[in-house]
């Protein structure tokens, strides 16, 4: 037995006949576009539209009228849609914040001896406590190699003076 | 040219490509698509109406819903004077820069 689902569509006075794969990938389309637009201050605006234009294109299809549409003749309107791009209807979108790769750096802000250690601490994530416990724990078991490191480091490192401004760098910077 | 590159360069200026079309009259979005249709600039519904959303939140278009005789009422876009004056200064920066881009092409004069 064939599973038969009716379906309004904005400004389509008229239900549309769809089986279950043509309904799954109407209801798809739909998820994904909410989804791409969902910071878009008129969404839902869009959504009619667009369910209109699609209801407009099934409406068409040599045998709409009371007949039941398959999937592949709803993929084949969703195709022509085309899926719902969000960059160019919504300008925030295009510049939302996003993870930026952190960097090592030296950070003077609370330093002991030259911020090697408060800028790994940023870097990582742990607390700076750890890890000037770690560098003096290697330092130890390593007979002074560590040492070496540590001044290769004060050396190689860029220095920043605050945490802040290492969050605005990572922030900011491509 | 590259494919991604020219991409690139068409996705900027499908805005003002679409104030361009709804110059000329009032538009129904569908008119907009086929105008585009055999142009470099083809695009689908899933682009146009974010596009026409911001557009009109920008105030560069507004739109009037009218009955059609074949479906449900449809929306005419068409340009405000604001469409019109960016549309206007659009154009007179598109000259400016191929005026540009064809004389840092060609080697500057010999004494």
């Amino acid at each position: 037995m064939q599973t038969v689902i009716h379906v309004g569509l904005s400004g389509h006075a008229t239900a549309f006949l769809l089986d279950e794969d043509g309904y799954g990938s109407l209801r798809r389309y739909f998820e994904r576009a909410r989804a791409g637009l969902a910071r878009d201050p008129d969404r839902d605006e869009i959504l009619r539209d667009l369910e209109q234009s699609i209801g407009e294109k099934l409406a068409v299809l040599p045998h709409a009228g009371g007949q039941v549409l398959a999937g592949r003749e709803v993929d084949s309107v969703l195709a022509q849609v085309g899926t719902v791009d969000p960059g160019n209807g919504n300008g925030q979108a295009r510049h939302a914040p996003s993870m930026r790769p952190r960097r090592f750096c030296r950070i003077e802000q609370g330093q002991w001896i030259s911020g090697v250690c408060a800028g790994l601490a940023m870097r990582s994530g742990l607390r700076v406590g750890w890890v000037r416990a770690i560098f003096v724990l290697a330092a130890i078991f390593t007979s002074g190699l560590m040492v070496l490191a540590y001044l290769a480091l004060v050396l190689a490192l860029p220095v920043l003076q605050t945490r802040d401004e290492y969050e605005d760098m990572c922030r900011l910077s491509p | 040219m590259d494919a991604g590159k020219s991409g690139a360069l068409r996705k900027g200026l499908l805005e003002f490509v679409v104030l361009a079309v709804v110059s000329s009259g009032r538009a129904y979005a569908a008119d907009i698509l086929q105008r585009l249709g055999d142009t470099e600039f083809a695009t689908r519904e899933g682009t146009l109406y974010p596009l026409l959303s911001r557009m009109r939140r920008e105030r560069l278009l507004d739109y009037e819903w009218q009955e059609s005789d074949s479906g449900p009422p449809r929306k005419y876009y068409r340009l405000t004077p604001n469409g019109r004056r960016q549309l206007a200064a659009f154009r007179t920066y598109w000259k400016s820069l191929t005026r540009l881009i064809d004389e840092l092409g060609t080697p500057p004069c010999k004494p």
